[in-house]
């Protein structure tokens, strides 16, 4: 999943979002409700400067009134008493005014109310002034009026002042109580606004590097997936993606090569795949197709295509279910390989046959043809004791002759079995001492040795896993080699030496420099021999010498090697004339 | 008081060998009486025909037409009469397969036919002086194979 985490969770998105959205719907909320406040607050002071407006009116109008009616007093000038008569109509229409405007003022209206009365009243005074004054003209009576009339004025006065402060008091507690409501509005709603921006600010980083990373993943995976055109092209195979809940297959463009055809020239369907199905593989690729589809089950498959060029190919294919509805075969050309496997059956069957026919060859060598040697030997050796006094000197050593060579050929066909059956085949490696195994051999060749009066010595020789009967064989070989090659005039000497060395110390080794050795060498200081016929020796029937100067079938040397390579090991040979030889063998130690 | 003769019989389809034995037999200062027969089933009918006189020591050739050597020593273990005698093995081969067979089978000895007569001679000397006792038990594996 840590693909994925590169990217910000769609959970992780939608919380931001939400987060957000209800920021800003409690921002515009908080907005409203400040505008809201802000449009009552100018209704009420508009309305409580009506209300003044029309007091301050209402109490111009009685003075209006006043005034016309003094200077009517005083002039007697009729025109002066149109304020008068038209005052009172306009205080009608200013009561009517400030009755709607205070409506819902219970405190104001009393106030209103009362000063109704007192309006009232003193319109009553001008109207007994008036009365007074054209009935009597100035009089104690008119002054007196007009004393009771200055006194309602003042309270009149007095009592709108008292309902303009009341109004400005009502306004002013109003105000106060939406200041209060409003003063933290700006605040919060920066505040807000600002976290919401960091918000946006972060998802938009986000956002943007999840953007870049997208990208850098679509980079990637356009390498791979031209790293895979390509190497379906250079590896031969190609892949069918199906998707089976949509029943719709992707064929990639090299399966459309392999089978000899342009890249996506037909469409991809199972049915259009099969017509390039050998006939009798057509059931494989259906029943195929039907266990994926309805068991769920996907296994290799092995079938012939012929190609649009009509050409034979085997194709192998492996599936695989990538969930549950998507199934991906990976198809390859094993064209190559499975023919080249055909042909290397066919050589096994042949190598087969041939060590058959040789392991029919040993049995004749080992029975058939050693049963008349060994009757012609006995023959031999039957005339040599019963009837020699019948055979002249040259009739006998005729026969000695002949003795000789069904000697020699009995030898040879000693060892030409012994040199077959040195195979690695069935024999098994066990732990042995080697130690052990040399003593044995000297064991073995203590005639010859005490006869040759000859010295071995031997430095501590390691356990190894080994098949130990060729060992033995290849001890009791080097030792008779040397024993036989020794010098006549001087006693023979043979020294094995073994250490343990690790192969880049011996470059002559072909094999990994890691690998660890004993190194057994076997030194002698016999006749020796050309260094340049140091690797023909291991030669079969290769010999150095005449039969007749030192016996020998030339085969000992030749079973030495194949016996030290049935151990996965080296051997060496190195000559000096009239010197000496030293056999090095070189034994793997695990 | 005259020892009685040692009775020896050889099953061996080829002549030249059943010459050679009687040649050995003949100068062994031991006293022998030897027979020979063909091939396996000329042995098995003499065994089970009960006039005849049942050999001391048996040697067996191996490769042998109609009845191998192996398929005598099979059913030779299979009669009950024939438990005391002592079965050698007398092959050209001596290959560990039919030694580690014949081994099994229940041979008490085995010996791969030499090239000289004066071997063979002395072989066929020291099998009929063995102690059959010892060499009977079936247990000695290392003295089976019999060499000079």
């Amino acid at each position: 999943m840590g693909k994925y985490s590169l990217f910000l969770h769609s959970s992780f998105l939608k919380t931001i979002f939400t987060i957000s959205f209800f920021l800003l719907l409690f921002i515009s909320s908080i907005s409203y409700n400040h505008t809201k406040s802000l449009k009552i607050l100018t209704e009420l002071l508009v309305h409580s400067y009506k209300i003044q407006i029309q007091l301050e009116q209402l109490l111009s109008y009685v003075k209006d009134a006043e005034t016309g009616q003094r200077g009517y007093i005083i002039t007697n000038d009729s025109t002066f008493l149109d304020p008068y008569i038209r005052g009172r109509e306009k205080v009608n229409k200013s009561f009517i005014v400030l009755k709607e405007l205070i409506k819902n003022q219970p405190k104001q209206q009393a106030n209103l109310q009362e000063l109704r009365h007192l309006i009232d009243a003193r319109f009553i005074r001008l109207a007994n002034s008036l009365a007074s004054i054209s009935a009597y003209g100035t009089t104690q009576l008119l002054g007196e009026n007009m004393v009771k009339g200055k006194e309602i004025m003042d309270s009149i006065r007095s009592l709108i002042n008292q309902m303009i402060d009341l109004e400005i008091s009502y306004f002013n507690s109003h105000q106060a109580k939406y200041n209060r409501e409003i003063s933290f509005t700006p605040f919060i709603t920066l505040l807000l606004l600002l976290f919401s921006l960091l918000i946006i600010i972060l998802s938009f980083l986000k956002i943007n590097q999840d953007l870049n990373n997208l990208k850098d993943s679509n980079e990637k995976l356009l390498i791979t997936t031209e790293s895979i055109k390509h190497a379906e092209i250079i590896g031969e195979f190609c892949t069918s993606i199906w998707d089976m809940k949509a029943n719709k297959l992707i064929y990639s463009d090299n399966l459309y090569r392999l089978l000899g055809c342009e890249p996506q020239s037909f469409e991809p369907t199972i049915d259009n795949y099969l017509e390039f199905i050998h006939p009798d593989d057509k059931s494989i690729i259906s029943r195929g197709a039907r266990d994926i589809l309805f068991n769920h089950d996907t296994y290799p498959h092995f079938y012939r295509v012929i190609r649009k060029d009509d050409k034979q190919r085997y194709f192998q294919s492996m599936g695989k279910f990538i969930g549950n509805s998507t199934h991906i075969s990976v198809i390859k050309d094993v064209t190559e390989a499975h023919l080249s496997s055909l042909v290397l059956e066919e050589r096994n069957r042949e190598l087969e046959q041939s060590n058959k026919e040789l392991a029919y060859f040993n049995q004749i060598a080992s029975h058939d043809l050693q049963e008349p040697l060994r009757k012609i030997q006995t023959f031999i050796s039957l005339l040599t004791t019963k009837e020699s006094s019948a055979l002249s000197e040259v009739g006998k050593d005729y026969f000695s002759r002949i003795q000789t060579s069904a000697n020699r050929m009995r030898k040879l066909i000693d060892d030409l079995l012994l040199f077959s059956r040195t195979n690695k085949i069935d024999k098994s490696f066990e732990e042995t001492d080697l130690n052990l195994i040399l003593k044995n051999v000297l064991l073995e060749l203590s005639t010859s040795i005490e006869e040759k009066r000859a010295d071995i010595k031997s430095d501590l020789l390691p356990v190894l896993k080994v098949i130990p009967f060729q060992i033995y064989q290849l001890f009791q070989n080097l030792i008779s080699n040397s024993l036989k090659y020794s010098k006549p005039d001087v006693l023979p000497f043979i020294n094995f030496n073994c250490e343990k060395i690790t192969a880049k110390s011996y470059p002559i080794l072909k094999t990994s420099s890691n690998n660890v050795y004993y190194k057994i060498s076997v030194k002698d200081n016999g006749l020796g021999f050309e260094q340049q016929y140091a690797e023909k020796i291991f030669t079969i029937f290769k010999r150095l010498h005449t039969s007749a100067e030192y016996p020998g079938t030339g085969m000992g040397l030749s079973i030495c090697k194949k016996i030290v390579e049935n151990h996965s090991g080296f051997i060496f040979a190195e000559g000096w004339p009239g010197i000496g030889s030293v056999f090095t063998i070189f034994l793997p130690a695990e | 008081m005259q020892q009685e003769s040692i009775y020896v019989l050889l099953a061996d389809d080829d002549e030249d060998d059943r010459l050679f034995f009687k040649e050995a037999f003949d100068s062994i200062k031991i006293k022998t009486i030897v027979k020979t027969v063909n091939d396996g089933v000329e042995l098995m009918d003499y065994l089970t025909q009960s006039k005849n006189k049942l050999p001391h020591i048996l040697f067996l050739d191996l490769n042998m037409p109609r009845k191998s050597g192996m398929e005598c020593l099979l059913d030779i273990k299979h009669l009950e009469y024939l438990n005391d005698v002592a079965i050698a093995i007398y092959s050209t081969s001596a290959s560990e397969q039919d030694i580690e067979d014949a081994f099994v089978k229940g041979a008490n000895v085995y010996i791969k036919k030499p090239n000289d007569i004066e071997k063979l001679k002395n072989l066929l000397e020291e099998v009929i002086t063995m102690n059959w006792h010892y060499q009977t038990s079936g247990l000695n594996r290392d003295g089976f194979l019999l060499s000079l």
